[in-house]
């Protein structure tokens, strides 16, 4: 850090620093503060979690694996998970080219289409989705409502970071290769490709839990199936169990691992592209 | 990342035979189609649909018929209720919105000004992350807390505050908006981040070397520099709470009900052609929002900080 930042500017400069480090602390103990208590209860031995503690236990875990409604939404959850991912994937992917390297006409009409499923409530998506088809294409509601609902959200999410990498990439390792004699075909199979993977898979990686946790949109589309937000928003309104907190403890945990591991990989391509010398300098 | 990136920066090649060759490899618009298509299928058309809904009649058994009326939305700004609700929905926006950047904006200068940049990673990291997780969990978990058997109340009753758990915290509008506040934390905290990064700080010494009180500094250098970003931060969480109906149907109780919670309602009871024009009303609002602060809003920043 360059030494004139870190030098005092005021005569307040040292209190000023305590009082936001305070503040940095109890912001950080804020957002954790509820996912610690609702790991804790899920080993709670009473019926009714709450304060004080009884007894630690496994039981909700167990009742939780050999609970086969559960574990069916589970399994539809990932089901519906995997199908918008890979799809999301592959069209997102491919639009992130044309949008950021301007092979489209009005790129920033089609940015703005882009971003809007983001910043739209759920809520509104899944009425407008739900009115279509049940009303215009007179279709049933199924896993396949539940798939395009989550496609409309989780491509935008593949467009912008994919695009995001793209904007800082090196052109120049393109015109090499293809000076040398590649096909454009084989300078995206073995230059461009490889490059971007980690922000593909990064996308991807989050594709996958926010179409798992995906909540809203869902409740809209979904016909008699259950996912897994579905299933444990019926648990939580109609009747508690002390069940929902275990499931809730394995999907918070689960979905942190593999956030945890997308950030890591991100970093990681960062690194990369720093060392061959990116010059849009769009990473960190 | 320069800080137009958000408006869209196209690398130019230069002029050279092979350089234009490998542009036309890979620089095609038909790659955009099957990603636009599914938009304009799944999206454009959807809403459109609604719009047009929105205008029709549903009658007593249920089908929509196209008789074209304003009627829906007659319905909605004649009954008290309905528009007490629709205002109630935007204070607390507002509410949220303002505890929000109050709370992200302390938290972010700390972390850019004076923690180092590894640790900057880690802790980025861990607010980024219960980001990314499950809303419906973050917003149920709070019953652990707010709960008549949840630790405020263990706490409040063990010191002696009060006699018996009180149900104050949860089932009313306070309970909402600490929840919400949760929940859109992270929101605030990235996109304030991402505009104090770029912040060079050096200037704040300048302007104190010129005679500035750190006060005036701060309001005259610092502020108007990182305005897209607290701008960013406000439309990041004020447009999702107008659709939010997921935190109030859990810890609303029946006083904390906000706009969308009449929507599911209508859903509920298939009134579908005044579902729709509810729906638009808030989509009408989150449109104008997004047109006033278009050339601030980067949601980069936000979305794509892997």
């Amino acid at each position: 850090m360059d030494p004139i930042q870190t030098m005092p500017v005021s005569p307040y400069a040292r209190l000023v620093r305590a009082v936001l480090r305070t503040w940095a602390l109890v912001v950080l103990a804020f957002l954790y503060l509820p996912i610690a208590f609702l790991v804790l209860f899920s080993f709670e031995e009473s019926r009714t979690p709450g304060l004080p503690i009884t007894g630690l236990t496994l039981h909700w875990y167990e009742k939780m694996i050999s609970n086969g409604i559960l574990l069916g939404a589970v399994w539809n959850s990932i089901l519906v998970a995997v199908a918008a991912t890979t799809l999301a994937t592959i069209i997102g992917t491919m639009a992130a080219f044309p949008l950021v390297r301007g092979g489209i006409r009005f790129p920033n009409v089609a940015r703005i289409l882009f971003t809007l499923p983001i910043m739209l409530p759920g809520a509104l998506i899944g009425v407008a989705l739900l009115l279509f088809f049940r009303r215009v294409l007179d279709a049933e509601l199924s896993f396949w409502t539940v798939i395009a609902g989550h496609l409309v959200f989780t491509t935008p999410y593949i467009v912008l970071i994919v695009g995001a990498r793209l904007q800082g990439f090196d052109r120049m390792l393109e015109w090499a290769a293809a000076d040398l004699g590649a096909s454009p075909a084989r300078v995206l199979r073995h230059i461009v490709l490889p490059l971007i993977a980690p922000a593909i898979m990064a996308g991807a990686l989050i594709s996958v839990t926010l179409s798992i946790d995906e909540f809203v949109i869902t409740f809209f589309t979904v016909g008699p199936q259950l996912t897994l937000p579905i299933y444990i928003y019926t648990q939580i309104k109609f009747g508690v169990t002390p069940e929902v907190n275990a499931v809730a403890t394995v999907l918070l945990v689960g979905t942190m691992a593999v956030l945890g591991l997308s950030w890591l990989m991100a970093g990681q391509a960062r690194r990369i592209s720093g060392l061959i010398g990116s010059r849009g300098g769009a990473g960190r | 990342m320069p800080p137009n990136s958000a408006g869209g920066a196209i690398v130019v090649p230069p002029a050279t035979g092979l350089a234009v060759r490998a542009k036309v490899g890979l620089v095609r618009a038909w790659p955009f189609l099957p990603a636009g298509l599914m938009l304009a299928l799944l999206f454009l058309v959807p809403m459109a649909v609604m719009v047009v809904f929105s205008l029709w009649r549903t009658t007593p058994d249920f089908d929509i018929v196209p008789d074209w009326t304003l009627d829906n939305y007659a319905y909605f700004f004649n009954t008290p209720t309905y528009v007490r609700t629709l205002l109630k929905t935007l204070i607390m926006a507002a509410a949220v919105t303002a505890a929000g950047i109050a709370a992200a904006f302390p938290f972010a200068y700390f972390l850019v000004r004076y923690v180092s940049p590894r640790w900057q990673r880690a802790v980025l990291l861990a607010v980024i992350v219960p980001f990314w997780t499950s809303y419906l969990l973050r917003a149920y978990a709070w019953q652990a807390i707010l709960g008549p058997k949840g630790a405020l109340n263990q706490l409040l009753t063990g010191i002696g505050v009060t006699d018996e758990p009180s149900r104050l915290f949860i089932y009313d509008n306070p309970g909402v908006w600490l929840v919400l506040v949760y929940v859109y934390f992270p929101f605030a905290a990235l996109a304030i981040y991402a505009s104090l990064e770029k912040f060079d700080f050096t200037q704040l010494n300048a302007a104190q070397d010129l005679g500035a009180r750190p006060d005036q500094a701060l309001l005259h250098i610092l502020l108007p520099q990182v305005r897209p970003g607290l701008i960013t931060a406000c439309i990041f969480v004020f447009i999702p709470i107008l659709g939010e109906f997921l935190t109030p149907a859990l810890v609303g109780g029946t006083e904390g009900l906000l706009i969308a919670n009449l929507i599911v309602n209508f859903f509920r009871g298939l009134q579908y052609t005044t579902m729709a024009a509810f729906c638009f009303i808030i989509a009408a609002l989150v449109t104008v929002l997004l047109v006033i602060f278009r050339r601030y809003l980067q949601v980069e920043d936000v979305v794509a900080r892997t």
